[in-house]
């Protein structure tokens, strides 16, 4: 009796479970393929994002801010930040359980590779899969951060440094700031616990403050009242103002006071060297609804074309002034409705320096491929036209002056010629915030800064932005002429960058 | 045609065999190499710095299997080794993938599995032998199915008592014991199968054989059922249910075994369904894996993840995502594969285990012998039907119950039983094809003395 039928039976029943098997599998992976790859427990492809290989994030003099190193898990690579909280609130955080924020968010695509830009230079690098990261140079250094933060200290606040003539940050200090590396740990326990810690602080050092905190900017604000008015043809620097210890608002029985009760008038111009409050309340009071173009054209209340996502600034609204005209008297001296951004101070003085043409501001200068080769630069854009070259001109005299002999001499610097504004904002939080905005040198700008110590650091209310913002502005400013290198070889002095459609502005004025 | 056989020379057929054999062979270690070094270049762009003693040792190993075929088999059939070796080598890239540390464990137990086919092929000399050590057998595949309950050597892994654990070694005795009862099963049932296929009484519409003849069986497939499920080795219980039934009806021809055979299976599912919880979990997991997706159902809740993102072509060697799914380089290993060869790659491994089996069959087809036949069919039912198991379990075709993808899953037992299994193949069919070969000699005009 031969056994061969059978064996043949079992030989088909194998067969057949063999085609079932096969008929399941075409069902895995293909009919269902799709919903159970993008099923919400599966985690892969989020995974696979955090996996990628990612390039790093470098300053400008090649300080590395982030890169990913090779690390033993399921993720493959660790976003680490060496610089710990030095410029965290410019590369953000990569976290798989938190997400990204900052040029890690914003330069994703160029990062990862993803950018479709990128091209394979070669047949040769594809085959041997090369990673096709883009690396991301800041127009930030690390000498101007680190200047930036030892000026600051422990004081709650923003510094704020940028090329008027190219947009570039050249610093972007806001303290407390924070370490990125434990929010980018591969443990959702432990960056669950970093993250409840840094926002669990009072202090809030995850907030940006220097982008995405609004103040009310005090005194510096009058660089936009006093241009406004010149350029409106409303005032000029020699007009005369009576000489005041305060100005009874209309429609209201308050009073504007001038710091410390004094009285001062004169000339704008000499209004502007002690920071008169009520000299440029009248100057509001007579700009009306031009006060809030001139906010306008200074880019305040407008989306700014900054890489990173800035806080919008307010100010009093258009078609009010008629019914409120108390607000566009507070708003002139940078109180009541104005709340900037200390970046979007350091971008008004920046206008002044920059002959009145306002740049784009931009955290990253150019994409780099892993062989050093340059991608793409970002950047410089003019964004838009601020005020005129000779209003510009005027203004930077006015704040030559306040250094010279105004409320702002602690920015001097010997042989540089300091350009800057004071202001001492009150607010409803405490002591009043000390500001400082300055450019340098004045003659051929090559830097601006913008300063602001929250409730004027431990002198509280005795706190002036002259007395404690203005020597930190002093030696940023500094520290940053100092420099050889990058952050000077952009711009050559006396050459601003204007495009040669801008009209109205005459050849080396400003 | 065919050259008179010379005097103990394996002749021109052999010759073939032995050159397709080792260029089979060398395509499984060069896929094997390829696929190495596609995962390594995944993650970066160099090559694996151990490319060249992997790539030494896959080869060396694989060189020795064929020279001991060539040696001990050398009219056995071509295609064998060389799958088992591509299927071995998919494993080992796999598995290095995911762990490297296992895929060094890997490598030596491979060492160790090729030594027990070459042992295998140099101690079984005629494979007929074996009937002989039938009980012998038996009793030692019951007492290694009894030794991880043996207090002090056994040893509980992920809740299935199937280890033993003896100084440094681990191994799972099961596996021995697989081989060892399908040889006891063949020999037994050879020599009983006409009494076993001659009805005496019946119970019902069903006729049964005299219980003296059938009760020996009975035991000894009851008993390692008993055993399994006592350590909850649920695969291999089915396993040998289904071996068993296969063999019986192979050797009987009597169709109201499989009947009585699935009345009993049904049976024992049923009482393990509402004895066991573990069995119960199974179950319900497989009809719905999605609620309990946290817990109980979620090592096959990956699985599924890992075929469906992987889907038609697979994110590539080593940019999927497996380490998310629990016993990848083990029970699950074919979604790993799943995950980052995608279908190609899953039916790539299936028609490599259908050949496989098909060449076994073919060889139990050919032999004459009835003991050589039905040893074969058993051992290529094991192999068959265990792949299924696993493959069905992690696609949920069927319930999952662990047991090893035989030479891909991570496992130094497993290995060496399907090596033994795959020598066992190889002897049988280098016996068949010595008395065809024969007969066609004979059959041949100038051939010397007729056989018959």
């Amino acid at each position: 009796m031969s056994m061969n039928r059978q064996v043949r039976r079992v030989g088909i029943v194998v067969v057949v479970l063999f085609l079932a098997l096969f008929v399941q599998l075409n069902y895995l992976q293909v009919v269902k393929a799709h919903s159970l790859a993008n099923n919400p427990r599966n985690v892969r492809a989020v995974v696979r994002d955090y996996s990628e290989p990612r390039g790093a994030i470098l300053t400008n003099d090649g300080v590395v801010v982030a890169r990913s190193v090779p690390v033993d898990d399921e993720f493959e690579r660790l976003r680490t930040y060496p610089t710990g909280p030095l410029f965290a609130h410019t590369s953000g955080f990569f976290s798989f359980t938190l997400g990204a924020s900052g040029v890690e968010d914003a330069y994703n695509s160029d990062l990862s590779g993803r950018n479709l830009d990128r091209q394979f230079h070669n047949i040769g690098d594809w085959l041997i899969g090369k990673e096709e990261t883009g690396d991301v140079v800041l127009s930030l250094s690390n000498a101007a951060q680190e200047a930036a933060r030892d000026a600051l200290g422990n004081r709650k606040g923003s510094v704020v440094a940028l090329d008027p003539s190219t947009g570039e940050i050249l610093a972007l200090w806001s303290y407390p700031s924070y370490d990125p590396g434990p929010l980018a740990d591969h443990s959702p326990k432990a960056v669950q616990a970093a993250y409840d810690g840094y926002t669990h602080d009072p202090d809030n050092p995850m907030l940006a403050r220097a982008y995405r905190e609004r103040y009310p900017p005090g005194s510096t604000f009058k660089i936009v009242t006093a241009s406004t008015a010149i350029e409106t043809g409303t005032a000029n620097p020699q007009s005369r103002f009576p000489v005041l210890r305060f100005l009874a608002l209309p429609q209201s029985d308050k009073q504007l006071h001038n710091f410390g009760d004094e009285a001062c008038g004169g000339t704008m111009a000499d209004a502007f060297r002690v920071s008169c409050n009520t000299t440029f309340a009248q100057v509001g009071l007579d700009l009306g609804e031009k006060l809030v173009d001139g906010m306008k054209a200074f880019g305040i209340t407008e989306d700014v074309p900054f890489d990173l996502p800035e806080a919008r600034a307010s100010g009093p609204a258009a078609g009010t002034f008629e019914h409120n005209k108390p607000s566009f008297a507070n708003a002139a001296i940078g109180q009541g409705d104005v709340a900037v951004t200390p970046l979007q101070m350091a971008m008004v003085a920046g206008a002044i320096a920059n002959g009145g043409v306002l740049m784009a501001p931009h955290v990253a200068k150019k994409i780099r491929d892993p062989d050093g080769r340059v991608i793409r630069t970002i950047g410089p854009t003019v964004w838009r036209r601020a005020v005129s070259a000779t209003t510009a001109a005027a203004l930077t005299q006015m704040m030559i002056d306040v250094v010279k002999r105004g409320t702002g001499t602690a920015a001097a610097i010997p042989g540089v010629t300091v350009a800057g504004k004071t202001g001492t904002a009150e607010n409803p939080g405490g002591a009043p915030h000390a500001w400082f905005v300055a450019f340098a040198p004045a003659e051929a700008p090559r830097f601006a800064v913008a300063v602001i110590v929250e409730h004027g650091g431990d002198l509280g209310d005795e706190a002036t932005g002259g007395r404690v913002a203005a020597p930190v502005a002093q030696k940023v400013l500094a520290k940053l002429l100092s420099l050889p290198g990058p952050t000077t070889t952009t711009t050559a002095p006396g050459q601003p960058n204007l495009p040669s459609t801008t009209t109205g502005r005459p050849p080396g004025g400003r | 045609m065919k050259r008179p056989a010379g005097t103990g020379g394996a002749g021109p057929d052999a010759a073939a065999r032995r050159s397709t054999e080792l260029g089979l062979v060398t395509l499984a270690v060069i896929l094997a190499a390829g696929g190495y070094v596609l995962t390594a270049l995944a993650k970066g762009a160099r090559l694996p710095a151990n490319l060249a003693p992997f790539a030494a040792g896959a080869a060396g190993l694989a060189l020795v299997a064929h020279l001991a075929v060539r040696r001990f088999a050398p009219r056995a059939d071509g295609t064998l080794l060389g799958l088992a070796v591509l299927l071995n080598g998919i494993g080992f890239v796999v598995i290095a993938r995911l762990d490297p540390d296992l895929a060094r464990y890997q490598s030596l137990w491979t060492a160790v599995g090729i030594a027990a086919f070459v042992a295998t092929l140099a101690a079984v000399r005629r494979v007929t032998d074996l009937q002989r050590y039938r009980y012998t057998f038996a009793l030692l595949g019951i007492a290694s199915l009894l030794l991880p309950a043996v207090p002090g050597i056994g040893q509980d892994i992920n809740g299935a008592r199937l280890w033993v654990h003896l100084g440094p070694l681990n191994f799972q005795p099961g596996e021995a014991a697989k081989v060892l009862l399908v040889i006891f099963l063949a020999a037994y049932l050879v020599e009983k199968r006409e009494l076993l296929s001659t009805p005496t009484w019946r119970v019902g519409p069903v006729m049964l054989p005299d219980p003296k003849h059938f009760a020996p069986l009975l035991l000894a497939w009851g008993g390692s059922i008993l055993v399994m499920v006592r350590e909850t080795d649920l695969g291999s219980s089915l396993l040998f249910f289904a071996v068993f039934l296969a063999m019986l009806y192979i050797a009987t021809a009597r169709a109201s075994y499989l009947g009585v055979g699935t009345a009993l299976f049904v049976a024992g599912a049923t009482l393990a369904y509402h004895a066991f919880g573990h069995v119960r979990e199974r179950v319900t997991t497989w009809i719905n894996p999605w609620p309990t997706a946290d817990s109980h159902g979620y090592q096959l809740v990956q699985a599924l993840f890992a075929f469906g993102s992987g889907g038609f072509a697979g994110t590539g060697l080593g940019l999927g995502s497996p380490g998310k799914i629990p016993n990848a380089a083990t029970d699950f290993v074919y979604a790993a594969i799943g995950e980052e060869l995608g279908l190609i790659g899953t039916t790539a491994v299936l028609l490599i285990y259908l050949l496989f089996i098909g060449v076994g069959f073919r060889i139990a087809l050919r032999a004459e012998q009835p003991f050589l036949k039905l040893l074969a069919a058993g051992l290529t039912t094991i192999l068959g039907v265990q792949t299924f198991i696993i493959l069905g379990g992690v696609t949920r075709l069927i319930p999952l119950t662990g047991i090893t993808m035989p030479f891909v899953s991570y496992g130094g037992s497993s290995l060496v039983a399907n090596f033994v299994i795959l020598a066992l193949l190889l002897r049988i069919s280098d016996e068949v094809s010595r008395r065809t070969d024969a007969d066609a000699d004979a059959a041949a005009p100038a051939a010397t003395g007729a056989r018959r």
